[in-house]
């Protein structure tokens, strides 16, 4: 993940804009004025964002500690063994390339996912995004793209009720 | 004397073949459908009245208990599993779930959240049997400032959860908060942050928030280690060493009671006890550096936690009639058309449904345990997918969750933009947990704050001239003063070392 790490001072840099952006938009709220209030809806959103700018002002001047690395609650990163068959997920060298694949991927399943319908766009998600990853098993992977969908389809639907859009699917 | 009669008269009620029957079933349903994110047991109970309506009342309110009690096992499950928390009272059990899980712990993960899940269970019951009238008496008194007092005490836990580096937790916990902002101002009804956009009127749900910043993350991160580390299949016994009872066992208890008196507050109880149950039995243990990479007591606090605090909920719709969540006013609803009328007189006038459904909620919790420490190699055995396979069906299981929620293709969007951020986070060291304790807690205290504002006319010392506001505060205050100290003594130290080296 070493290509996503950015310098404090760079991540400093974009939270400070964003709270400058927040600040802007929470000078932009309208104050409430039918009926005499104490604290107005733009007061906590002022605060929230000269707060968000102090903190950035504190990380642009602290230095970066290799030690904080994983250290966060429920954020460790301890690298493992992988199995045999974990190992070399996807088909390219550069892992920026490799996530910005599977982020498309994923983004095109949730546009397609109201028109094709639920069974479809899953299906052809699965499908494909488990064959890029390297899957080698094709009749396992084909197998698992329909029955899932249609599984998880029907048991949603029938079962508990949350309609799932169906596309051009007659059911 | 009497109560033991009654309890006793009770239990003889519930536990008929017929009645164990059901309990099983509701258990299992709740569990099934508690694992689907978004389904939490407000979900899974509305799909079980239309089954409980033909049944006699005890037996349908039995397995309604069976089925609250398995869902929140279910949204459990998946945190550990997946660190994929379906419902906002699991996700502190994923801090510690999903790293013993990535160890090849998740067996041990799933069987401390069932005891714990358990023991929070029973502590619950004995204290609703105990103390329920004289406690609904105090839930009653909390005006928005107490709720406010509480919220804050609640918030104190963003610096247990923020690891190395305080200030990344707090920018974490405030950009929670900002998230929390968006949508309509309950108090005037202006628009905040909308950009017009009328799916952001409602502001935006936590589960949207929650399974992008921790499952969708989590899958990005996989990827980019090329399917190196994430949970691990293979290892996962069920067996408790005498060293991992002991270890747990206080840290269960104490998550109980504190989740049992926080439960029975209406609003946020199960939440709210999960995270102050985790960030407590943190600051507390002796080990409490080693939570969040896989520490049991991480599992067993919160989940004992969460459990007390459902059966906390109890006592304000079984003594006052009152729900204090959507889970329990859904309950009501099912109480109500079978004939059952919660209230101040139903311990005086039915005094025999009244100890019914304490004894079913208890059978719920037993039945819970039975039948789930068999299936959890069956559940851990998803570990065992090949990651090929596996990062898919987490994305689909994200999309699925969230669009059951809303019915709205917009969150999907905002799902996959926080799984981006989640990753941007994980791989820049920003701990996850306190933007989602900001998301969940920001939103309540700011609501209560200007509720106890409107009230006192404006007047800010309304916090501190009322006893409860005044002491939740001052723990508050109290509870960062460890961190502050060490923060000046770990700067003074550095300084130190900094001067040594070049004198050196």
């Amino acid at each position: 993940m070493t290509e996503f790490r950015f310098s404090h001072r760079t991540i400093a840099v974009a939270i400070a804009g964003f709270a400058l952006v927040y600040l802007l938009g929470a000078y932009h709220l309208p104050d409430f004025v039918a009926v005499d209030v104490p604290v107005q809806p733009a007061t906590l959103p002022r605060g929230l964002g000269y707060l968000l700018l102090g903190l950035a002002a504190m990380l642009y001047f602290q230095r970066a500690e290799q030690a904080e690395e994983g250290t966060a609650t429920g954020e460790t990163a301890t690298e493992q063994p992988a199995e045999a068959d974990e190992v070399g997920l996807g088909r390219l060298r550069d892992t920026r390339l490799e996530l910005a694949v599977f982020l498309v991927a994923a983004c095109l399943y949730v546009a397609l996912f109201a028109v094709a319908g639920f069974v479809l766009a899953t299906a052809a998600y699965i499908a494909s995004a488990v064959w890029y990853l390297g899957y080698p098993r094709h009749l396992v992977t084909v197998l698992t793209s329909v029955t899932i969908p249609l599984a998880a389809y029907i048991g949603m639907s029938e079962g508990l009720g949350v309609s799932l859009p169906n596309g051009p699917l007659p059911f | 004397m009497d109560t033991l009669t009654q309890l006793v008269s009770g239990f003889s009620v519930a536990l008929s073949p017929e009645n164990l029957l059901f309990v099983f079933v509701g258990v299992l349903a709740g569990t099934i459908i508690g694992i689907l994110p978004g389904l939490g047991p407000m979900t899974a109970i509305a799909l079980m009245i239309p089954i409980a309506f033909g049944m006699d009342p005890t037996t349908a309110i039995i397995m309604l208990a069976g089925v609250y009690y398995g869902a929140v096992f279910g949204g459990s499950t998946s945190s550990i599993l997946l660190n994929a928390p379906g419902i906002a009272g699991t996700v502190a059990t994923s801090f510690d779930g999903y790293p013993m899980a990535r160890d090849g712990r998740a067996g041990k993960a799933l069987a401390v959240a069932a005891i714990a899940s358990f023991v929070g269970g029973t502590v619950g019951v004995v204290g609703l049997m105990l103390i329920a009238p004289t406690l609904s008496k105090v839930a009653v008194s909390f005006g928005p400032a107490e709720y406010f007092g509480l919220m804050v005490l609640g918030l104190t836990a963003v610096v247990s959860l923020a690891g190395k580096n305080v200030t990344k937790g707090l920018i974490s916990a405030v950009v929670g908060v900002i998230i929390a902002l968006v949508g309509i101002d309950s108090a005037t009804g202006t628009l905040r942050f909308t950009f017009d956009r009328p799916e952001l009127y409602e502001g935006i749900d936590f589960l949207i928030v929650a399974l992008g910043v921790f499952a969708l993350a989590e899958v990005f991160v996989l990827l980019s280690r090329r399917g190196h580390g994430g949970a691990q299949g293979g290892v996962t016994s069920l067996r408790l060493s005498k060293r991992e009872v002991r270890a747990m066992t206080p840290s269960a208890l104490r998550g109980s009671v504190l989740g049992f008196f926080t439960g029975v507050l209406p609003g946020a109880g199960a939440t709210v006890a999960s995270f102050l149950s985790y960030s407590t039995e943190k600051r507390i243990a002796s080990d409490g550096d080693t939570f969040g990479s896989g520490n049991i007591k991480g599992v067993a606090a919160p989940e004992a936690g969460n459990n007390g605090a459902a059966i906390g909920s109890f006592v304000p719709l079984l003594t006052l009639g009152v729900p204090g969540s959507g889970t329990t006013a859904i309950l009501l609803g099912a109480l109500l058309v079978l004939g059952v009328q919660p209230g101040p007189m139903m311990l005086e006038q039915h005094p025999g449904v009244f100890w019914g459904v304490v004894a079913s909620m208890y059978i719920g919790s037993i039945v819970l345990l039975i039948l789930n420490l068999p299936l959890i190699p069956l559940f851990a055995k998803v570990l065992n997918t090949p990651k090929a396979v596996l990062l898919p069906l987490v994305v689909v299981f994200c999309v699925m969750g969230v669009y059951g929620l809303s019915f709205s293709v917009f969150d999907l969007w905002l799902l996959i933009g926080f799984g981006v951020l989640g990753f941007l986070m994980r791989a820049n060291s920003f701990p996850a947990a306190p933007l989602i304790l900001g998301l969940i807690l920001g939103g309540l205290m700011e609501r209560n704050m200007r509720q106890a504002l409107q009230i006192s006319g404006g007047d800010w010392s309304v916090f501190v001239t009322q006893p409860i506001p005044a002491v939740l505060l001052g723990l508050a205050a109290a509870s960062l003063l460890p961190t502050v100290i060490g923060l000046i003594r770990r700067r003074r130290e550095r300084a130190d070392r900094e001067r040594e080296v070049p004198a050196a």
